[in-house]
């Protein structure tokens, strides 16, 4: 059935940069904010944009991911002429390869498009924590008649050297693409969110792969190689929160964001709403000595203990007399009394025995010395444990090296 | 294939629940900070195997209908069998009156059609308005094993209902004695959760409708207490009866103790219900929660305490809300003192506002009122 747009959700990196947390998941089934996993975010989004088709591409670890993702019905997405579909590499009569890079797996995957017809494909990443209408963008991409528009936002100056930066003229049209500049010229960032013409891109994936030597990447091939050829490149600016949450501090920084609306993170607000699966667990409840405060928290959670600055999870404990402050506890974390968790991300269904004290307050740490606390899904420690800050542990609760 | 059907009754029987019923059935009362009190009765079946369950429905269900969808929420939602929705269609009490159902032997002449759909040999009764998590088939194994033609789940708890039902069985277990109306109560309560064969079924309503008689309790379980084996079940977990204002918030109440949620939401019989999309909870710096269920997407700046709180309900900084339940949406502005109420949907209190209860008669707020 022909579609006017479909979106292809590049889903099947590894998330190296998140260490444990992505040691048995792919990335974006890590779960953000309490109640979300990372995908939720675009999948929602695709379907708040009125995108009722999306190609999900997977790779690393697809297990946990390909469960969540299900038939789509958590995003309205449960369609008989579209949907989620979950698309990992496979073998065919002339063999078969991995996904070699981002363009790749859409090369590999043209026939699935194809079945649409459509005019546009919006490439999706399956990292970023962001509220965004894409038909807004497409109808950007449609009035400007580009071949490619590429979603932009403004970053401080200081810090534009840090990202793919794009050099527009007066109708922000795309003159120039710079990764990583150390003189950046302009201080609008590559978001790593595409419109593509189909056609186009179809022939551009195509050359791609015919090039020996090309990296079979979006950002370092495909869109330099547009430019090059001259094609029209249209700019689209999104203002708005966005992040990229590929790292352990990004992550964390993310999920603080959530718990204070001014940064532009507003997850109450329902006129654009993130969707989730829905756990058949009870109600929260918060006990006779809760203290909770500037927190999330989410169904299952029992909570007796004190709880500050922190994002819980669905089914997390936190016993009398135990503490967590600047925490992300992902889903079925136990914290039992007289323990303290700080500045620490951990993973689901982690047990942190009496006593335990996990991570530091920055203050009266040496900054070199300083950093987050990660603990991997299923680690249990045993009473009175100490885990120092900036230090990760494995699932056996082996230290893992950043 | 496991031989259980479900038959969940939801038309509007007399109740005490004053504005809470002004919008809708008992069967869909707001109950435990996100469900709604079918869900309990859903997933009861849904938990014993029950693949096809038929929704008896008799006024003000347009809420109730909009709660249960495609039934999609209970895995329902199948090609053969599932969730059947059972208006009223062609009743003609006093020729061409509608008038709400005397008893549920009338209700089910009513579906008479349906019952002949029925593909299992065995159903379970069910009352819309009870709030438990029974292990149904067990009950369906003991009632087979015991050569019932009739097993009646009963309570053992001290808790009377409005209008309930009471057996006194013998020491074998066979019920010798149905009451009601009572003054006062004795022997079990029946929580209206009867085990019966279809055949059977069938059969009473058909005797029903050709005597013109409609009352399940009267013409059936009094009238043929000798003549039918009627056998007892008693559970002995919480089990709730949603019939009165009073009875809603003193069960309510009782879930905040540990030990009956463990009961009632034990992890093996999961209780599933709609998703209420909103995001995670939130506490502020100046909130202090405690002792309280609350739901999904509530945002708490003042102070609650011993209290229900549904999904998206706000309490602003410097309010008070103590022994409260408060539907979805709810919205207490700063300052507003509350305790011993139970707020409807979308109910807002304005700044400053103060609305005591008392535990025994616990003030309701009717949908949407701003106070």
């Amino acid at each position: 059935m022909k579609k006017e747009c479909i979106a292809m959700l590049l889903a099947g990196g590894q998330g190296s940069r998140l260490y444990v947390l992505t040691g048995e998941m792919a990335k974006p089934a890590v779960p953000f904010g309490g109640k979300y996993r990372i995908i939720d975010f675009p999948l929602s989004n695709c379907a708040n944009s009125g995108i009722d088709t999306v190609g999900v591409l997977t790779q690393y670890r697809p297990l946990e991911l390909n469960a969540y993702v299900d038939n789509g019905q958590t995003w309205d997405l449960d369609s008989s002429t579209g949907g989620v579909h979950i698309l990992p590499p496979y073998q065919s009569a002339a063999g078969g390869t991995w996904y070699k890079g981002t363009a790749n797996a859409i090369f590999q995957n043209i026939a699935f498009v194809d079945r649409y017809d459509p005019e546009y494909v919006v490439i999706l990443s399956g990292d970023h924590i962001y509220k965004m209408d894409y038909s807004r963008m497409v109808k950007r991409h449609k009035e400007s008649g580009a071949a490619c528009t590429i979603s932009v936002m403004e970053v401080p100056w200081a810090e534009a050297s840090r990202f793919g930066i794009m050099n527009v003229d007066e109708h922000d049209m795309v003159e120039e693409f710079e990764e990583k500049p150390k003189q950046p010229k302009s201080n609008l960032a590559s978001m790593g969110i595409y419109v593509f013409t189909w056609k186009t891109l179809r022939a551009y994936l195509e050359a791609d792969e015919a090039d020996l030597e090309s990296e079979n990447d979006f950002g370092k091939n495909v869109i330099p190689a547009m430019l090059g050829r001259g094609e029209k490149m249209a700019a689209y600016r999104f203002e708005g929160y966005w992040k990229d949450v590929g790292t352990l501090e990004s992550l964390w920084d993310a999920n603080m964001d959530m718990l204070s609306p001014e940064s532009g993170l507003d997850l109450l607000d329902e006129s654009w709403p993130i969707y989730a699966k829905s756990v058949s667990i009870p109600t929260a409840y918060l006990g006779r000595h809760a203290q909770v405060s500037h927190s999330a928290f989410n169904r299952g959670d029992d909570l007796e203990g004190t709880v500050e600055n922190s994002v819980l999870s669905a089914g997390v404990n936190v016993e009398e007399g135990a503490r967590v402050s600047y925490s992300v506890l992902m889903p079925g974390v136990t914290v039992k009394a007289g323990a303290t968790v700080e500045y620490a991300i951990i993973g689901q269904d982690a047990l942190i025995r009496e006593n335990c004290r996990v991570g530091a307050s920055p203050e009266g740490v040496d900054p070199l010395a300083w950093g987050l606390t990660v603990l991997a899904p299923g680690c249990a420690l045993e009473a009175g444990t100490a885990v120092p800050p900036k230090t990760m542990l494995s699932k056996n609760g082996e230290e893992v090296a950043r | 294939m496991n031989g259980l059907h479900g038959i969940i009754f939801c038309y509007e029987k007399r109740n005490d629940l004053r504005e809470l019923a002004d919008t809708r059935s008992a069967a869909s009362m707001p109950f435990g900070g996100r469900y709604r009190a079918i869900d309990f009765g859903l997933s009861n079946l849904v938990n014993a195997g029950v693949t096809d369950v038929g929704i008896v429905l008799h006024g003000r269900y347009q809420s109730l209908i909009d709660h249960l969808g495609s039934g999609k929420n209970w895995d329902l939602s199948r090609k053969r069998g599932g969730l059947k929705l059972l208006p009223p269609f062609a009743y003609e009490r006093q020729r061409g009156g509608t008038g709400e159902f005397r008893g549920k032997m009338e209700a089910l002449s009513g579906v008479r059609s349906y019952l002949d759909t029925i593909r299992q040999n065995y159903v379970a009764l069910m009352d819309g308005d009870l709030v438990v998590n029974l292990p149904l088939s067990e009950i369906l194994e003991k009632h087979l094993r015991s050569g019932a033609d009739i097993t009646a789940v009963c309570g053992n708890d001290s808790f009377a209902v409005d209008n309930g039902t009471y057996f006194e069985p013998d020491g074998e277990g066979r019920v010798r004695e149905v009451l009601y109306h009572m003054h006062t109560p004795r022997g079990y309560r029946g929580l209206e959760v009867y085990i019966i064969s279809t055949r059977l079924l069938k059969n009473l309503v058909d005797e029903c409708i050709s005597r013109d008689q409609y009352s399940w309790r009267h013409d059936i379980l009094q009238a043929k207490v000798g003549e039918l084996n009627i056998r007892s079940f008693i559970w002995t977990g919480f089990a709730a009866q949603i019939r009165s204002v009073q009875e809603y918030y003193d069960r309510s109440m009782q879930l905040l103790d540990p030990a009956i949620r463990a009961d009632l939401f034990t992890p093996e019989r999961p209780i599933r219900a709609k998703n209420a999309d909103k995001s995670s909870s939130y506490a502020g710096p100046t909130g202090h929660c405690v002792n309280s269920l609350v739901g999904d997407g509530c945002n708490v700046e003042g102070v609650v305490e011993n209290s229900i709180l549904f999904p998206g309900v706000v309490v602003e900084e410097g309010a008070r809300v103590r022994n409260c339940v408060l539907f979805p949406d709810t919205v207490i502005r700063r300052n507003a003192d509350l305790a011993h109420i139970i707020a409807d949907k979308q109910v807002e209190v304005l700044a400053d506002r103060t609305l005591i209860g008392h535990s025994s008669y616990p003030l309701v707020l009717s949908k949407g009122a701003c106070v």
